[in-house]
């Protein structure tokens, strides 16, 4: 039986690579405070590997064929991927993967009314690029198992399903992975953003807050939580790409209902996405 | 302030060819090189509707919105079209899309 130890979760938007220096001095020092202590919390948790729930930007898949979550299965992986390598100024960069690991997950999480898939040759855009280089996990010798998860290509599985998708996750991780792994969660993507809609340069910032108030509020009950924080209701605050916060959702399936902490908030109109991040605090860790 | 345009699953075609075109000229360098010098040869490669070819042509993001394409393969498709290098997050390519989504190009 393994021990999930260690959840986190953080936006991936690209300015905090690209465009950092947009912010204010004093929200710059906060963001990068949470995503520093992030790194330091992965790094000190002595993980057997980190299974990171990201979101495919239709960069892996095409429009007509969509899995609702695909699992990076190879032994090492590269990115970003060429085309966005300007865009969001992260150096080349490897990853270690642990193929055994994510082929239990493949294997346990397919089934179930979801299409999951393996995806040799991951592609990364700033989706694992990002929280990668400013956690300081890139070319690092962490065991990383990429899950791609469909927020954006309808239809899109909605925060039950994302939640149930955790929990069967989580049995997995617990029940077949080998006894005494240590095994971290990292859900990345969100905040508020609407990438290619007339939102594009907005942020909701009033939605954001809610959200992550949800979160604390609702720490001990996830059924209300879910309640509240629906598909639904994100798409209303940025469509096709606010739902990356199911990716937190997912996170938040596998832990079961934790103590959280939020490490930071932000809302940088020149990001284009409200950045934030939380921790949860296991009981086992 | 209330928005001009639906949700983009009102519209949503997965099958339109702009994707395919989006798609393909993100995986490929030389095909994004030949799109940049020659574009209509690149667009005679695939079998877009005649409204959906004038509308990439004229920059017309509005229109492709409304025939279906998928708003995340716009911004990329103004980012081919504008330059992909951001730095600010105000890029002409966001700014040129917006405007189009708006009415107001």
């Amino acid at each position: 039986m393994a021990d999930l130890v260690l959840a986190v979760s953080a936006s991936h938007a690209p300015g905090l690579t690209g465009w950092m220096d947009r912010a204010d001095d004093a929200t710059r020092r906060s963001v990068e405070g949470a995503y520093g202590s992030i790194g330091q919390q992965i790094r000190d948790a002595e993980l057997d590997v980190l299974v990171m729930v990201a979101n495919d930007h239709l960069v892996n898949y095409d429009p007509d064929d969509y899995p609702d979550f695909a699992v990076g299965t190879d032994a090492v992986h590269s990115g970003p991927a060429e085309w966005f390598k300007p865009w969001l100024n992260v150096d080349d960069y490897r990853l270690t993967g642990h193929p055994e690991v994510a082929r239990t997950l493949l294997d346990g999480l397919s089934g179930n009314g979801l299409r999951v898939v393996d995806r040799p040759q991951m592609l990364f855009d700033d989706n694992i690029s990002v929280p990668t280089t400013v956690t300081g996990l890139a070319n690092s010798d962490m065991p990383i198992v990429p899950i791609m998860q469909n927020c954006t290509v309808p239809p899109v599985p909605d925060q039950h399903a994302s939640y149930a998708m955790g929990q069967r996750l989580g049995a997995v991780i617990r029940e077949q992975l080998p006894d005494g792994m240590r095994v971290g969660l990292f859900g990345t993507g969100g905040m508020s953003h609407e990438p290619g809609g007339e939102r594009y340069l907005e942020i909701d910032e009033a939605y954001d807050r809610d959200f992550l108030d949800l979160i604390e509020r609702h720490q001990h009950d996830h059924a209300a939580f879910l309640e509240a924080a629906t598909y639904e209701r994100m798409e209303a605050a940025g469509a096709g790409g606010t739902a990356e916060l199911l990716s937190w959702i997912a996170v938040m399936g596998a832990i079961g209902e934790q103590p959280v902490e939020v490490l930071c908030y932000a809302a940088v109109p020149e990001w284009r996405c409200g950045v934030g991040a939380v921790r949860w605090n296991l009981a086992t860790a | 302030m209330a928005l001009v345009l639906p949700h983009f699953s009102a519209y949503y075609d997965p099958t339109r060819q702009t994707h395919k075109l989006v798609q393909e000229l993100k995986r490929d360098r030389e095909l994004r090189e030949r799109f940049k010098d020659d574009e209509a040869s690149v667009l005679d490669r695939y079998e877009l509707l005649p409204q959906e070819r004038a509308a990439i042509e004229q920059r017309d993001f509005k229109t492709l919105y409304e025939l279906g394409v998928h708003p995340y393969l716009l911004g990329q498709l103004s980012r081919l079209i504008h330059g992909t290098v951001e730095g600010a997050g105000s890029s002409e390519a966001s700014v040129a899309l917006v405007r189009s989504l708006k009415g107001e190009a």
